[in-house]
């Protein structure tokens, strides 16, 4: 949970080059308290206690950063340092985030607060605080070199402007940018409308999360930085599935989720069992007559997207990237298609060198996720997750929104597995089937075939054979 | 050098010659064991084997039946230098060749037949008998000289048989660890070569049904060719280094099939530290010992040489001349040469010069052998180091690899044929760890050769046994 620990207490336990003495003593009880967030559960919402009020978010597998109130302005305290994020059970990486996670603790400020952010950096080298999509002074945006020196390590620098307009933003460094956001330095910044805005509904559930990617190779801790786009680990806050946790919803609730990416490719986010609408991009509140209903939403490359839908149909709702190998874990992009190759006899003869060795992918590669096999140390395998019904067989960005009649509000916790009415879950036919008509002429009138081949080819439709001798 | 020819050839120059002759005719015989108890006496003490030389039906229905014993379990190295040292017939060759070099000897130690001289003169009346009965006195003074000579090549020969015997039983050892190796290595390349077959015929099936193409294909079924090929070396190999054990330890007929064991003995737990080495060898080693006796000889035949040089060509007879107009005459005859041109000076130069040479070759030998046996030894101690590295650090470590290969196979990271090429990977490693353990024996083979004579150092072959590194086999996830 939330501590409230000592910064410099904190100190000797954190891994960086840095030393805690680098940090004036002095200089440090000025500041506010550095909160440090040791689980990465979903953290309950940080409903404001001073300050204007507002309908607090809440930060799949993260948590939202304390402020003090100074003189009517709200001050935070980031701390840029080199963390341990358990990505999924058993499997924890070596990344850089802020205050003890990564991504970071999201900050929720209102319309029209003035904002004063310390960051302390206890990395090894240097770094800075570009706020993406804010409106500020430009000597506020954190781009290293171009706006401002960048921060040393041990020194802290002070940010401050106003949050003029409400929306969804994020923060990431501005300096070495490619290796800090490939170690996971980033976070979600939330403005909240003052009052009552036209554009902007009131909601019952604001789920936030980033897109983020990671090449860490099985068994190793830390990402590889100058991976491009072949990454193996697609997360949500730096979480894969079954890491991740569910969204937990009331029936009828109207729920906003708002999703940022800061990966290198784009991620289609489909729900589903509802469609819902692009509510807000990282301009602010789209208009009403640009809204239209989907049940993907593309995501692009640095983007905000911030969907709305009522959540009215009970059960357990896949919700994810529709980029199929997003939703695996770290698997070998160079395995070749064992499907339909008969591994009768070389079974044995591998058997013999390879004592351990098991036949995989002749049918598929669902066996990977129903035999549970030794992996190396520090992975999950690359398809996991146990649904009521059998392995859900996904990695990586995907999750579950679960409504429920009986979500008490303001209730996050897990509800447990949907219970199906009767007669409402897909069922084996028993009964008799008749031979499906085919048609043999294929293009018969659109556009005729003129040079067929040779030889006809004909594409056998091979059956899977579950009980074939091996 | 026996004794008693020794105290003959002593006795030769101190006795009146009459005696002296008797003496020499005495112990010109040949000895009971033909000069094969030295041999026999190297054999037991520095190998601890048994020879028979095989002059008999018995001494070879002996061998016959110690081989046939021997061949009816697995063999060890040193049951395969036993077979070698009983059965061997170029062995047996040169164990005749001691009995040719002891007649030589016996020959030379024979006492020259003496003369007899008859005449029967007239002259008027006058018949004179002259009967004469002479010895060749120069080749009886010079007899003990011949004598040694002989014997000093007789002593050579017996060296020269006993150094073939060492350096048989030092290639029958070799021989045999290299059998064996070669029999593990064909088993370990069986292995490759079913891991190759098997990724081959997977790749036939998968290209069969569409998986892959045919370049793939091809690269797998290549695999498997090379696998093949490796295959066939290696029982080229095992099949030519079993024939050379077999050819040394004599074998024949369906002697050949004796077996060997699977493996090869273990390494030592420590290498033998023997800082005393040098002094060791120089103590030990036979051709030291040859080159040291062949200047003593020289000496003592250059010390002949001085004292003999005038009396080179004496002759003594005894005369009896009767007529039958006088008295008979008896008496003695001697003929000297009269050192007037030739003083001798020339063949002392020769043996002074022979004797310097002999000097010179013993430096030789002493220096190589030092450094023959330093080469030795650290070959011994680099083979050690070698095949323990191999034991305990990459085996261990391409184990781990293989081991985790598995655990990436299992999580779809690396697909059939990355595993199996790490498992051929893997397999190479132990074959390595094979051959280093047979170099480690070839090299101490050798340092116990390079301890008692010259050694066939096979020391480069170090440098073969090629591997793989560990971490080559790393699979791209």
């Amino acid at each position: 949970m939330v501590s409230r620990r000592n910064f410099l207490g904190r100190a000797g336990a954190v891994t960086a080059a840095v030393s805690a003495a680098a940090v004036s003593k002095v200089a440090m009880a000025a500041l506010p308290e550095p909160v440090t967030q040791h689980s990465p559960d979903t953290m309950p919402p940080l409903v404001p206690e001073r300050g204007r009020p507002y309908n607090p978010v809440v930060t799949l597998n993260g948590w939202t950063l304390p402020w003090r109130m100074n003189n009517g302005v709200k001050e935070f305290h980031l701390v840029a340092e080199p963390v341990v994020r358990e990505m999924a059970p058993g499997f924890k990486a070596h990344l850089w985030g802020y205050n003890g996670q990564s991504p970071g603790p999201t900050i929720e400020v209102v319309e029209g607060d003035r904002v004063r952010v310390f960051v302390t950096n206890k990395l090894p080298e240097h770094t800075t605080v570009h706020w993406h999509g804010q409106r500020l002074p430009n000597g506020m945006d954190g781009v290293g070199g171009l706006t401002q020196p960048a921060i040393q390590p041990g020194k802290t620098f002070v940010y401050e402007f106003v949050a003029r307009r409400p929306g969804t933003f994020m923060y990431h460094p501005h300096a070495d940018e490619m290796v800090q956001m490939a170690m996971g330095m980033m976070g979600f910044w939330i403005t909240h409308p003052k009052q009552k805005h036209p554009l902007i509904d009131e909601v019952d559930r604001d789920f936030v999360f980033l897109l983020n990617a990671y090449d860490i190779d099985p068994g190793a801790y830390t990402p590889k930085v100058m991976t491009m786009l072949d990454f193996n680990l697609w997360s949500w806050n730096s979480r894969v599935f079954p890491g991740i946790d569910t969204l937990n919803v009331r029936k009828n609730d109207k729920v906003r989720i708002r999703i940022g990416n800061l990966t290198m490719t784009n991620h289609p986010i489909h729900l589903h069992g509802h469609e819902f609408a692009v509510t807000g991009t990282d301009g602010g509140p789209t208009p009403k007559g640009t809204r239209w209903l989907e049940v993907t939403t593309d995501v692009a490359v640095g983007q905000m997207r911030q969907i709305e839908f009522r959540a009215d149909e009970e059960g357990d709702w896949a919700f994810h990237c529709h980029k199929s190998h997003h939703t695996m874990n770290a698997m070998g992009h160079g395995v070749p298609t064992m499907i339909g190759v008969d591994h009768r006899e070389v079974v044995s003869k591998i058997t013999q060198l390879v004592p351990d060795y098991m036949v995989m992918g002749e049918r598929g590669m669902a066996d990977m996720a129903e035999m549970p096999m030794p992996l190396p140390d520090n992975t999950v395998p690359m398809m996991s997750g146990a649904g009521p019904f059998g392995s859900v067989e996904m990695g990586g960005m995907f999750t579950v929104l679960k409504v429920r009649r009986d979500q008490k509000p303001g209730d996050y916790g897990d509800p447990g597995w949907f219970d199906h009415p009767a007669g409402t879950v897909a069922y084996e036919w028993t009964g008799a089937l008749a031979t499906p008509a085919r048609d043999r002429d294929p293009g018969r009138s659109a556009m005729p075939a003129r040079n067929r081949p040779a030889r006809e080819i004909e594409v056998q439709v091979r059956k899977p054979d579950r009980h074939g001798p091996h | 050098m026996t004794t008693p020819r020794h105290a003959c050839a002593a006795a030769a120059r101190g006795l009146p010659l009459v005696l002296a002759s008797l003496a020499l005719a005495g112990c010109a015989s040949f000895s009971p064991d033909g000069g094969f108890d030295t041999v026999e006496q190297v054999a037991q003490e520095r190998l601890g084997k048994d020879v028979v030389w095989a002059r008999t039906a018995e001494n070879q229905n002996r061998i016959d039946t110690r081989v046939a014993e021997l061949l009816t379990r697995p063999l060890t190295v040193d049951d395969a230098v036993q077979v070698a040292l009983l059965n061997n017939k170029g062995l047996q060759a040169r164990f005749f060749e001691l009995g040719i070099g002891e007649a030589e000897l016996v020959q030379a130690s024979r006492l020259p037949n003496p003369g007899i001289s008859f005449g029967r003169l007239k002259r008027g009346d006058e018949i004179e008998l002259e009967r004469g009965y002479h010895l060749n006195l120069a080749r009886l003074l010079a007899m003990p000289l011949v004598r040694q000579v002989e014997e000093r090549r007789f002593a050579q020969t017996r060296g020269v048989v006993t150094l073939q015997l060492l350096s048989l039983a030092s290639e029958a050892r070799k021989a045999y660890f290299n059998a064996v190796a070669a029999e593990e290595t064909v088993r370990y390349r069986r292995q490759v070569q079913q891991a190759a077959e098997a990724g081959a015929e997977l790749a036939r099936r998968m290209a069969e049904v569409g998986n892959f193409n045919k370049l793939q294909r091809l690269r797998e079924q290549g695999f498997y060719a090379d696998a093949t090929l490796g295959m066939a070396r290696a029982e080229h190999a095992a099949l030519a280094s079993r024939e050379r054990l077999t050819r040394l330890m004599g074998l024949w007929g369906p002697q050949t099939r004796f077996q060997l064991p699977e493996r090869l003995p273990d390494l030592p737990e420590a290498p033998t530290d023997q800082p005393e080495i040098e002094r060791a060898a120089l103590a030990q080693r036979l051709d030291v010992q040859g080159a040291k006796l062949a200047a003593e000889q020289t000496a003592k035949s250059l010390g002949l040489t001085r004292t003999t040089r005038f009396v080179n060509v004496l002759e003594l007879g005894r005369a009896h001349n009767s007529s039958n107009e006088a008295p008979t005459q008896t008496g003695w005859e001697l003929g000297l040469e009269l050192p007037l041109f030739d003083w001798g000076g020339a063949r002392v130069a020769r043996a002074e010069a022979v004797y310097m040479q002999a000097l010179s070759r013993a430096a030789e030998t002493a220096v190589n052998a030092r450094s023959e046996v330093r080469e030795a030894y650290g070959a011994y101690r680099s083979a050690w180091d070698i095949a323990r590295h191999h034991r305990d650090e990459l085996v261990p470590l391409r184990q781990r690899i293989a081991e985790e290969n598995v655990l990436r196979y299992n999580g779809m990271l690396i697909g059939v044929f990355e595993l199996l090429a790490a498992a051929r990977s893997q397999i190479a490693g132990v074959n390595a760890c094979i051959e280093s353990l047979r170099d480690f024996w070839l090299a101490q083979a050798d340092l116990e050769m390079a301890l008692i004579g010259k050694p066939g150092l096979s020391g480069a072959a170090l440098a073969l046994g090629s591997s793989p590194a560990a971490g080559d086999v790393g699979a791209d996830h």
